[in-house]
């Protein structure tokens, strides 16, 4: 790692805890209402600590034979879902790990999984069929073949599903089994957000491009001049930015006014090497990056997207995923090397006036 | 990252029933000790045996911009990317690609995705023929020709089934199209591991080591022998070989160096630029002069060579001696002179197909600028037919060689070790359809200093 000394936390980061796992970590997320936190590496080991003091409270080990490929935690914080290289997902109890249910959907990668904001369906994609379940693991729906296998899944709103694939974007209604919209668009979409409304729908291209739509109005435009492709998105909690990856440097891009046809974006350059993970706080214009030079930073965000660093720390290695605490006091980052670390994040308010506990 | 520290990877292509899930099998099951994964897509034929296997999809992705040549594999990029987060890290991927498939996007993912190509390399390209098929397949399909194109090492398997002279057509068919390549004949696709894992295939110098003449120019002849000669009157004797006739130049004061040699052949080139007189056997042959040598006779051929005062004569011979059992006899006693040196060309074939290699060869310091912006052009406008670009080139004021290697517009160049003492040249080669090999030269020399 050039140009990167270990650093104590700094800022608004504040000492916390740190463990380990066993392999690389590529999966994390807050359970219990920020209670527990839970891991999953590479491997397919899964643990589950304590969120204020990192003690160890289960953890299983070879969940998934081939590997993990991705996890995700209901909202509500009392089950989570994995999904792994051997085709199967496991939907599981958050206080002791056990398995409530194993979805078996073949041999293909079950590389992505959502729930539902309101926690009723859980989305799976495995190579290029979409399959909605619900909470107890019954089927619901199963979406036709896309053309290429599914890149992302996201929810738009209740019942409504959105896919993205080579070439397209499209939304369906899972309930009443109907695509509701197609957005189309020759290139390779390697990752998809949509805005908490839900109406712009933000792609990372494999062509070093961010392409977007805005549902409401079927316009769509393209921002280019990454150095390579934007892997990472996310939009802050009013939808009115819009951080991306794609190099070392954070763009944000802001859809206040006409923005962002035709504006400069914000540009945050806290890191040495490129951006690997990428989360807004729960609340706030307050972003926090993680790059593969082991760096951790949140910054406050001005609405043309330009920020200042308000905290950061060193991870150690390749930040493989970053997670916001429910109360956005807390923040995590899982590394390359299996480290987990737990950073306080104290921020000043009326109501608090020496910072959260 | 250095190179060193990255990944290898091995593409291995070949058509359907050409021996690659036997040699996959053949590559798993030997005693090497190295941790191979193997992404392969093509289901059914026989199963892989043992190893990591995965199975990719084979999803090909054009870029918005709509250019054949930024295609990538967008399986590959996912099957790599988990791959290289597992701590039990292998020492190398073998990717087999499908029967049909164009090896373009597998080669093209590792220059154009950032993130493969910081964790892994493109170590070769290995392409299976079918020695019983594929001559009738390279008439008809363009994957065959490309796959040709594309390859670093040819194995031309199931050999048993061909008869030597067909072997030979076609290898040298398939020199033709691809110059850089290696060609390695084979039964039942039984090849040493070495051959087709750790190829360094961009390692130029290992190429040269092993066909020193790949990058020189072609000249009409194959074959020159230099002969210290006493006055007097020889016999050069010749029995029955591959062609009725050969022509032959034969020159006088004829030194062995490398440089002389060359000089030589510079000369012979022009000489056999004009038309041949042709000579029956037992009539004397003229110095500095195009001959066809008239073989029809059956058994043993002989032709008068007169030496006025010793000297030493070159011969330069469309064929090898050896074809011939060529001698040089002095009547005198009947007593076989051997030659002093010889000398192998790069022999000029008839370019039947439409795929095919050139190779640029100057010496001196090239002005980058310039160098990017014709390599620019050239790979925008005719990069859909570049199949492969490899090479080294001296930019003027950089004390060390710059190395070049590229798969259709795509390329990366990084420096290599220092030039020292070696005299600084540039040496290109450019395999795909089509190419015109003067224009290309022309081109190049304008970036020379």
């Amino acid at each position: 790692m050039p140009d990167i000394e270990p650093f104590s936390p700094r800022g608004m980061f504040h000492e916390g805890w740190t463990a380990e796992v066993n392999d690389y970590a590529i999966a994390c997320g807050w359970a219990l209402k920020g209670k527990q936190f839970i891991v999953g590496d590479v491997a397919g080991g899964i643990f589950a600590f304590e969120g204020d003091t990192g003690k160890i409270i289960w953890k299983k080990e070879n969940t998934h034979s081939g590997g993990l490929l991705a996890m995700a935690i209901h909202p509500e914080g009392e089950i989570f879902a994995t999904s792994g290289q051997d085709g199967n997902v496991q939907i599981c109890n958050c206080h002791e790990g056990k398995v409530i249910k194993t979805l078996d959907l073949g041999k293909g990668w079950v590389e992505h999984l959502k729930w539902s904001n309101d926690g009723l369906f859980l989305a799976i994609a495995s190579s290029k069929k979409v399959y909605v379940f619900n909470e107890v693991g019954e089927e619901k729906w199963i979406s036709e073949d896309h053309p290429s296998t599914v890149s992302a899944i996201t929810w738009s709103n209740k019942n409504e599903l959105a896919t993205a694939c080579y070439g397209r974007v499209t939304f369906f209604d899972v309930v009443n089994n109907k695509t509701n919209q197609k957005l189309e668009w020759q290139g390779s979409l390697v990752s998809m957000e949509l805005s908490p409304d839900g109406d712009i729908v933000a792609c990372g291209s494999q062509d070093n491009s961010v392409h977007f739509w805005r549902r409401s109005t079927g316009m769509d435009a393209e921002m280019t001049g990454y150095p390579s492709k934007p892997s990472h998105l996310s939009f802050d909690d009013s939808g009115k930015l819009l951080a991306t990856s794609g190099s070392e440097r954070i763009t944000v891009w802001s859809f206040i006014g006409n923005g962002p046809e035709g504006t400069m974006p914000g540009e945050l350059c806290h890191h040495t090497e490129p951006i690997s993970s990428l989360a807004f706080s729960n609340k706030g214009m307050l972003v926090a990056s993680g790059s593969r030079d082991g760096s951790v930073v949140a910054s406050f965000l001005k609405n043309d997207g330009n920020g200042d660093p308000v905290g950061a720390a060193f991870a150690g290695d390749l930040v493989g995923a970053i997670s916001w605490r429910p109360d956005d006091c807390a923040l995590a980052a899982v590394n390359a090397k299996g480290v987990v670390n737990v950073w306080k994040f104290k921020v000043r308010t009326n109501l608090f006036s020496k910072g959260f506990k | 990252m250095s190179i060193k520290d990255k990944v290898p990877v091995t593409i291995l292509t070949g058509f359907l029933g050409s021996g690659k899930t036997t040699l996959l099998n053949r590559i798993l099951s030997e005693e090497h000790g190295k941790r191979i994964a193997v992404i392969e897509n093509e289901y059914g034929e026989v199963g892989i045996d043992q190893g990591l296997v995965i199975n990719a999809d084979e999803e090909v992705f054009e870029m918005s911009n709509g250019c054949i040549c930024c295609t990538v594999r967008g399986d590959l990029i996912r099957v790599l990317g988990n791959l290289m987060k597992r701590r039990d890290k292998f020492d190398y991927v073998l990717v087999e690609t499908t029967g049909l498939a164009d090896p373009g996007p597998v080669a093209q993912t590792f220059f154009m995705d950032e993130e493969i190509s910081s964790e892994f390399t493109l170590d070769g390209i290995v392409t299976l023929v079918d020695a019983a098929h594929i001559d009738q397949q390279l008439g008809r399909s363009d994957e065959s020709s490309e796959q040709v194109a594309f390859a670093d090492v040819l194995v031309l398997n199931k050999t048993d089934l061909v008869s030597d002279d067909a072997l030979n057509t076609l290898e040298s068919r398939l020199r033709d199209m691809n110059r850089m390549t290696r060609i390695i004949r084979a039964e039942n696709a039984k090849v040493p591991i070495e051959t087709v894992l750790n190829l360094s295939a961009f390692d130029l110098d290992q190429i040269l080591k092993r066909r020193p003449t790949f990058l020189e120019p072609e000249y009409p002849f194959e074959w020159t022998g230099v002969y210290d000669l006493d006055a007097g009157k020889y016999e050069l004797m010749l029995e029955d070989g591959p062609d009725p006739e050969m022509s032959l130049v034969a020159l006088l004061n004829q030194g062995e160096s490398e440089k002389e040699l060359k000089d030589g052949a510079e000369s012979s080139v022009r000489l056999y630029a004009e038309k041949a007189n042709t000579l029956e056997p037992r009539n004397t042959i003229p110095y500095g002069e195009h001959i066809n040598l008239k073989l029809d006779d059956k058994g043993n051929k002989s032709f008068i060579l007169k030496i006025e005062k010793p000297t030493k004569i070159g011969l330069f011979t469309q064929h090898t001696a050896e074809e011939f059992n060529m001698k040089v006899i002095k009547s005198e006693d009947n007593k076989e002179i051997p030659f002093n040196t010889e000398r192998f060309w790069q022999a000029e074939h008839e370019h039947d197909d439409e795929v095919g290699s050139i190779a640029i060869e100057r010496f001196g310091d090239v002005d980058p600028e310039k160098l990017n912006t014709w390599m620019g052009r050239l790979l925008s406008e005719k990069g859909v037919d570049i199949f492969r670009t490899k090479g080294f080139i001296s930019y003027s004021g950089n004390p060390r060689r710059i190395v070049f290697q590229g798969v259709h517009m795509l390329f990366t160049a990084q420096p290599d070790k220092e030039w020292g003492n070696e005299p600084r040249r540039n040496q290109l080669v450019f395999i795909g359809r089509n190419l015109n090999e003067k224009e290309m030269q022309e081109g190049f020399d304008k970036c020379l200093i």
